[in-house]
């Protein structure tokens, strides 16, 4: 789940990491905003997760008697289409220099990858075209817990060694809260010391729990319904309802449309071993988004009782036709139950998709 | 058999969890007919004495194998407690961990491969179905009876459309040394590159069905490192781009691991790529 920049910056605190002197305004609040305390100059920056939040509109320098009536304008109106719900004043840093540094993970290498960037305030695949040279790059061992010197000299060459405890922290803030993301674009240096101008963080969805989140902001209403249930959900915009188990298989189905012409609304994954109610529960979720014309179910049972499954399918009841490809567990009763009730059924992932293509374009 | 034969000894993990125990059971009834040794022993911390379908539980990996022979453990312990499980198994000597759970945080599971990996133990998975050689071993989640056994090794990052594939083998009359679910997280331990590896040593594996998806780039990478003749076949074609499609590591991101341009990538480099899972018997057949 993405953080906001002004909770990243909570957490930079935490690990010692200077941030600019912020106030941090909620829209329904309504609280007395006084930018006095952070200098003549301040940045209003509106706290919503769009790239290109800059030029969208979304930050604005400003006098310090300015700032709240472009804050107010900003939770008037939306930056690319995104209501702004928070705001956060800061005080102008005096910049002298930016770069950039990120952490990330190297699926192919298992390990976390530290990239470096003398040019910062840019977008970094900008300068990966026009000045790979300023770019540098180290991957650190899980097991070794800290940067070692001898990388943090290795990213830095003859870029400010001031820099180097905001980056260490930066790698222990990646390890804390369990990021696959942390960002700061632009690490700044000046007169006084340096700053993480911005801040990023995404937190690995497998460890919100622990992290202390307990709503996943990144997910729409429905989309976090199907996670509650236990399914792997993603809204799409086709015709055909799409029941699977298990991700290659599902995507797989969804491929399959696509290749016989037809347009999947949607992508989900029951999982493992799913009983009748985990069944019914995906069939009204399904038939219950806008649209959906025709529900495809395509579960091969490993440990998924196909009886189980019928009788889910049975019970949800819903208007839109449901057609079954079902293969493994107790499947001849699966298939008794299904076809007693006049469901179509067919033999084969290709089968059954090809008939719900030909029934959605009808 | 690139993990392990009829005589190799598997301990479970999270032994007395629903799936633990399921699939105790269901192990024990493989390896029973072909004659194989199986589960020997389960471990559970504070669940040490009791009994799993007659499989004997101890307090730790280290109680177990005072009392039993085994160099495998498959692990089902829930996903918080899982990157520890691994390295226990790993300080312990084993020589491999099958790694079954899913939403093991992606910080515990580097760490854990990694430590692992300076123990040497591999690590198939996490969130994976496991492995299994038809005849003589099954190592995980798999549904046995869709297996055969022949010489086309079969590798995926799925579970379900790992068995949809070798349905659609065996059906064809085309069976299986080896298959192996490596996962489907972002990072995992086995990779491609390790199983193709394994395969070419493999005097039983002629070929092998690599299947992939969309993420990363794991599946160009294995492939090209292969000598045994492949074919390819990536689920994901219609995945719209920082969408995860079920599986952790199933994203297009930055513009980067989808389907289409693995696909390009891996014509480019000759090998075969199926259009559909049930066109794959076909090329199997074509270069056997």
């Amino acid at each position: 789940m993405k953080l906001l920049e002004y909770e990243a910056k909570d957490i930079f605190r935490r690990y010692e990491i200077p941030v600019a002197k912020g106030i941090v305004v909620k829209k329904t609040d309504n609280q007395v905003i006084n930018a006095g305390e952070l200098g003549d100059e301040v940045v209003v920056k509106a706290q919503v997760d769009v790239g290109g939040r800059g030029k969208a509109g979304g930050v604005i320098i400003c006098s310090a008697d300015e700032a709240a009536t472009k804050a107010n304008e900003m939770f008037a109106g939306e930056i690319k289409g995104v209501p702004v719900e928070t705001v956060l004043l800061e005080e102008k840093l005096p910049i002298t220099g930016e770069y950039y540094v990120s952490i990330t993970i190297d699926r192919s290498k298992k390990a976390p990858v530290i990239l470096f960037s003398a040019e910062g305030g840019v977008d970094i695949e900008e300068t990966a075209r026009t000045n790979p040279d300023a770019l540098r790059r180290v991957w650190i061992s899980p097991v070794l817990g800290e940067i070692p010197d001898f990388m943090m000299r290795e990213l830095l060459r003859d870029s400010p060694k001031e820099l180097a405890p905001a980056i260490k922290s930066l790698y222990r803030v990646f390890c804390g809260s369990d990021a696959i993301l942390a960002e700061i674009n632009p690490l700044v240096t000046t007169e006084k010391g340096v700053y993480a101008a911005d801040a990023k963080i995404i937190v690995d969805d497998n460890a919100l729990m622990r992290q202390g989140i307990s709503v996943n902001r990144d997910l729409t209403e429905r989309e976090r319904t199907a996670e509650e249930l236990g399914f792997s959900y993603v809204e799409l915009e086709g015709e055909i309802g799409v029941i699977g188990n298990g991700a290659g298989l599902t995507m797989s189905t969804l491929d399959m449309i696509e290749y016989y012409g037809g347009r999947a609304a949607n992508f989900l994954d029951v999982g493992g071993g799913a009983d009748r109610n985990r069944v019914c529960s995906a069939v009204k979720l399904v038939a219950g988004m806008d649209g959906v014309k025709v529900i495809v179910v395509n579960l091969l049972g490993g440990i998924t009782r196909c009886d189980e499954v019928a009788e889910g399918i049975v019970g949800a009841g819903v208007s839109q036709q449901v057609v079954v490809r079902l293969a493994g567990t107790n499947e001849a009763e699966g298939k008794r139950i299904l076809s007693e009730k006049g469901y179509q059924m067919l033999e084969s992932m290709e089968e059954v998709v090809k008939f719900a293509v030909g029934e959605a374009g009808r | 058999m690139i993990y392990g034969d009829k005589n190799t000894g598997v301990i479970v993990q999270g032994a007395t969890g629903r799936q633990g125990a399921f699939h105790i059971d269901l192990m024990n009834r493989y390896a029973e007919s072909v004659g194989g040794r199986g589960v020997v022993a389960g471990v559970t911390p504070g669940k040490g004495g009791q009994e799993i379908h007659g499989v004997p539980v101890y307090n730790s990996v280290r109680e177990a194998l005072l009392e039993h022979d085994a160099s495998v453990s498959v692990l089902f312990v829930p996903g918080s407690a899982a990157g520890d499980s691994i390295m226990e198994a790993a300080y312990n000597g084993l020589e491999l961990v099958v790694a079954i759970t899913e939403h093991i945080p992606v910080h515990d599971t580097m760490k854990a491969i990694s430590y692992a990996g300076i123990e040497g133990c591999s690590v198939i998975g996490p969130n994976c179905p496991g492995t299994m050689s038809p005849g003589e071993l099954k190592l995980g989640i798999m549904p046995a009876q869709l297996a055969m056994r022949g010489n086309v090794g079969v590798v995926s990052r799925s579970g379900t459309l790992t068995y949809e594939v070798v349905n659609e083998l065996s059906r064809s009359g085309i069976g299986q040394s080896t298959i192996v679910g490596i996962g489907g997280d972002p990072v995992i331990g086995e990779t491609f590159v390790d199983v193709l590896a394994r395969f070419e040593k493999d005097p039983e594996t002629k070929a092998v069905v690599l299947i992939g998806e969309v993420g990363g780039n794991l599946e160009e990478e294995g492939a090209s490192f292969s000598n045994l003749p492949l074919v390819t076949y990536i689920a994901g074609v219609s995945a719209p781009p920082e969408k995860r499609m079920g599986h952790a590591g199933a994203i297009v991101a930055g513009g980067e691991g989808d389907a289409g341009s693995k696909i390009k990538r891996l014509e480019a480099m000759g090998i075969t790529v199926a259009e559909k899972p049930s066109d794959i018997p076909v090329l199997i057949r074509e270069i056997l």
